[in-house]
């Protein structure tokens, strides 16, 4: 970055030079890489969410090799209860005669689905919001970070079970845009005050003497830099989407068209198998357990990389 | 800021971030789709007892006037009857607050300490077989789906070993008993605490453990850490007086900021253990359709989160003499 006040008066071509120091960490992809592949947590953390995707894969093949695999209609004919694992159903039947694997990899399907895409509602909103509020300051970020308290008070899980009281059984999607509306605030902060400090750079300064609009400086220099942080949040949300999708299932208030581990954990408990059937009980839990785990394992690497602070060799000097 | 100044902003804060939340409450409960007389009268009421419930919440009247009615019925204290216990819902929720205090309370003390006690040692002995397995203990336990692990705990604790009960907060046969004392009554409340206290506490010390180990890291590198050393301070009070306050201040802050978050699991735990408390109430409440519970056990919930905020804030300000003097 040279000479930012002399550049900008040339115009459109230069402009590029300014906003390319913020996405310097998609050009040095390889260099945080080579960062990432040091922190073993990190690595198999990523280990474990690569098992959960061909899980997840894997979970359309059962139902074409026999109908009696389907994870919510399927039902071996010459079983109605509950039994062990056999060559049949490698991890045994549910209550029904349905086959517990083939909902288990229904399941990852299901967690990442709405993991992935409430965290990705609730860090666009949290971005937006968090970029808005800090770079406009006075009354516009008073007014949103108020909200964003208020919203980070609500606890979470009940707000979704007063909704679905008042308008019935939420759908998957429903609960995506849910648990994005009430997932914001933390991001919002967070790029509030990376935008705070951004907004003072040289670079920006420039672009406001060179005329560049609002929207303009938002989109080219302010966004690219808080982009990686979003994306950090964003492994953070998928964990919170997925326990909240979980919890809201095992008390019964999933949406009942599809399978998800909190669903197979509820009917365990509600058909009172859990005394009785640990083949049955063991894989959800670990499964939700695990998948929490892999994505906090994945986000704490990821953190490292972008917090050069945090890494192991400066915090334990 | 002077203290009194700061708890002043805060509780100003906190009452309007209730109104706003009371008011939410309002317009959603009047978007519900059908009847909105269905929301707070039973199908099974007569028509008189249906009439006067019209009245009071003033149904037959415009909007804003609904909403002045609705507020002032909330100061009265006055929400309905149930329509699962056929009872007024405050003399409901009079009866679950404490059970949901007492158990909240007690592990919520129990696990802060526990982070910051363990945080501070591993911080201090860090890169030890001790710092790296209880770091790991600390985190699975930390992800540990609630549910599942009350449902193990129960299945290990509860039926296969039979030291604790399944469920419940106290045993009729003791309770009813004229000849049992205080002291085994109390003993078997404790008794049947036991599980649920596990479950939420090992779901929750982890994450402050981690957070008080990061941010006791950081303050050891601190000039004036160096230069107790250099006084020639003992390692104890270096660490216990010097360091261990200053680091305990975010994991006060991510206290008040998790509270949310705890309550949650709080529900989770009581509806599983079939603790008789606000969570496991409302849960239900939304089961059975019971409108004008769900509604006042969560505003209850509401407020019980947003006035422990306010006790976490008092805490913060005693810890932190910048906001004291």
């Amino acid at each position: 970055m040279s000479g930012p006040a002399t550049d900008s008066s040339k115009g459109k071509d230069s402009h590029g030079e300014y906003h390319k120091p913020g996405i310097h960490w998609l050009r040095h992809l390889g260099e945080n890489w080579a960062i990432y592949r040091r922190n073993p947590m990190g690595m198999a953390g990523l280990g474990l969410l690569v098992m959960f995707a061909l899980m997840a894969l894997a979970s359309f093949i059962p139902p074409l090799v026999d109908p009696m695999y389907h994870p919510m209609s399927g039902v071996d004919p010459e079983i109605d209860r509950s039994l062990g694992p056999t060559a049949r159903h490698w991890l045994g039947t549910d209550f029904m005669g349905r086959d517990i694997l083939s909902q288990l990899l229904t399941g990852a399907r299901v967690a990442f689905l709405i993991g992935v895409s409430a965290a990705f509602m609730a860090v666009a909103i949290g971005t937006l919001v968090g970029m808005v509020a800090g770079y406009f300051g006075r009354a516009v970020d008073t007014l949103l970070m108020r909200l964003a308290d208020i919203v980070m008070v609500l606890p979470g899980l009940l707000v979704i079970l007063i909704l679905s009281s008042v308008f019935g059984q939420l759908s998957v999607w429903n609960l995506v845009i849910i648990v994005g509306l009430l997932k914001w605030a933390g991001v919002s902060r967070v790029i509030r005050s990376q935008t705070l400090s951004l907004k003072v750079r040289p670079y920006v300064e420039a672009a406001k003497v060179a005329g560049a609009s609002h929207s303009r400086i938002l989109l080219r220099h302010i966004l690219p830099n808080v982009l990686p942080l979003s994306f950090l949040y964003m492994t953070f949300g998928v964990t919170s989407a997925i326990l909240i999708e979980a919890a809201l299932s095992f008390l019964g208030f999933g949406d009942p068209s599809t399978v998800s581990w909190g669903m197979m954990l509820q009917w365990i408990w509600k058909t009172g198998h859990m005394f009785r059937a640990p083949y049955w009980l063991l894989p959800p839990g670990i499964c939700i357990s695990l998948i929490t785990l892999s994505f906090y394992l994945v986000g704490r690497a990821m953190d490292e990389v972008l917090n050069p602070r945090l890494r192991k060799e400066v915090l334990e000097q | 800021m002077n203290l009194r100044k700061f708890l002043l902003v805060r509780s100003w804060q906190i009452l309007l971030t209730f109104f706003i939340v009371l008011t939410l409450l309002f317009i959603l409960f009047r978007m519900a789709p059908g009847d909105p007389l269905s929301t707070i009268a039973d199908p099974l009421m007569t028509q008189e007892e249906v009439e006067i419930l019209k009245a009071q919440f003033g149904l037959d009247q415009p909007l804003h006037r609904q909403y002045v009615l609705y507020l002032w019925n909330f100061m009265k204290g006055e929400f309905g009857t149930s329509f699962h216990y056929r009872q007024p819902v405050v003399q409901i929720l009079a009866d679950r607050l404490p059970k949901t205090a007492l158990l909240f309370t007690t592990v919520t003390i129990l696990y802060a300490l526990a982070g910051i006690s363990l945080g501070k040692i591993l911080a201090w002995k860090r890169g030890s077989l001790l710092d790296t397995g209880m770091s790991f203990l600390g985190l699975l336990t930390h992800t540990f789906f609630l549910p599942w692990l009350a449902l193990l705990m129960i299945w290990i604790f509860g039926y296969h070993l039979g030291w604790f009960p399944l469920n419940g907060i106290v045993s009729p046969e003791i309770w009813l008993d004229p000849e049992s004392g205080l002291f085994l009554k109390v003993l078997d409340v404790l008794h049947h605490m036991a599980l649920p206290m596990a479950v939420l506490f090992l779901t929750h010390f982890g994450g402050y453990t981690l957070v008080m180990r990061s941010t006791m890291l950081e303050t050891l590198r601190e000039d004036y850490i160096l230069t107790a050393r250099a006084k020639g301070l003992p390692e104890r009070v270096i660490r216990n007086r010097h360091a261990a306050p200053n680091a305990s201040l975010p994991v006060v802050t991510s206290l008040g900021l998790s509270l949310a978050f705890s309550i949650n699991g709080g529900a989770l735990t009581e509806t599983i253990f079939s603790w008789p408390g606000l969570g496991r109430e409302l849960v239900s409440s939304v089961a059975h359709g019971d409108y004008p519970l769900a509604q006042a056990a969560f505003l209850l919930i509401a407020a019980f989160v947003l006035v422990s905020n306010l006790l976490v804030d008092i805490i913060y300000a005693y810890l932190d003499p910048r906001i004291r003097y």
